[in-house]
């Protein structure tokens, strides 16, 4: 494994155990409920899901319907925010 | 750990930067899938669609948002001033008022039926008696219009007395109308009145008569 592969591992398993990974999707989840993304890709799913009918419709449609979209559509504030958590624990857990 | 430790302080800024990008797209494509499943599992049980209904419905319960109305595209707060007409003493009631005249008018509650229908005696017989003023104060009933109470405000205490709580407490201050009203009148009975051919409040007469009122 390189080192650089390492390194994120290293940095994942920390997000994880330390349990700030939950708690950036739980503050990011609640962050788009507010500011109506949730409301945009669901009315965006009813266009994919009738063009394909109720019936015809997977997951797997689904996700690379909306995945795209779903990442264009975060407002830039949100993505600010998230990013100076993530920074803020990278360089906590870098100083030690 | 301790190399990891040292790969993780080993990071210069850019590289930093980077993972911390990985990490919120990582996050944010949790968010979609999450969503997606959501959706997908709404679908096959049926309850996607729920709140939808056909164009002609959904135009018609848009929500209006315009400046003077509220969210259907009513005038607000027109109500505000209307009158009602009572059905039972054919007066004209603010329409915020109309509700608790109305209980006492029909005599619902507990105490209200005598109160109401000594308040229709002594007002129908309000020309017939002057020496009945002071009584009429109290059961006066253009106090229940708006028009009466921008010119009553200073006897602001006295509408009070309107509602039948107080009246028990008011009538031991105002020593007068203790004995005067019991007595005076016999109570108007509601029956079916042969002069209006409808229900309507009469007086008993002692030489079993009866008298309508109006």
């Amino acid at each position: 494994m390189s080192k650089e592969a390492q390194m994120r591992a290293a940095i994942n398993q920390k997000l994880i155990e330390m349990g700030e990974r939950e708690r950036l999707k739980e503050l990011l989840r609640a962050k788009l409920v507010e500011c109506g993304w949730r409301d945009q890709l669901k009315a965006h799913c009813k266009d994919v899901i009738r063009e394909k009918g109720l019936e015809h419709v997977t997951v797997e449609d689904l996700v690379t319907e909306i995945t795209p979209k779903g990442r264009a559509l975060v407002p830039d504030s949100v993505k600010k925010e998230l990013l100076q958590r993530i920074r803020a624990f990278l360089a906590q857990h870098s100083a030690l | 750990m301790k190399m990891e430790e040292m790969a993780l302080s080993s990071l210069d800024n850019s590289k930093m930067e980077g993972i911390a990008q990985d990490i919120l797209s990582e996050l944010v494509e949790d968010a979609c899938l999450g969503l997606c499943f959501e959706v997908h599992r709404a679908v096959k049980q049926g309850y996607f669609f729920l709140d939808e209904t056909d164009q002609e419905s959904m135009k018609e319960y848009e929500i209006v948002d315009q400046p003077g109305v509220d969210i259907f595209g009513q005038v607000y707060n027109q109500w505000k001033n209307k009158e009602c007409v009572c059905p039972n003493c054919s007066r004209s009631i603010a329409a915020s008022r109309f509700a608790p005249h109305l209980e006492k008018c029909l005599g619902m509650g507990r105490n209200s039926s005598r109160i109401a229908s000594r308040r229709i005696a002594s007002g129908n017989n309000t020309n017939k008696s002057e020496s009945d003023q002071e009584d009429n104060d109290d059961v006066n009933d253009n106090d229940w219009s708006y028009g009466a109470e921008k010119k009553a405000k200073k006897r602001k205490t006295d509408k009070n007395s309107n509602s039948p709580r107080r009246s028990k407490s008011l009538k031991h201050k105002n020593g007068e109308s203790t004995h005067r009203t019991p007595k005076r009148f016999p109570l108007p009975i509601i029956h079916f009145c042969l002069y209006q051919s409808r229900q309507c409040s009469c007086l008993p007469l002692p030489n079993n008569r009866i008298l309508c009122l109006r």
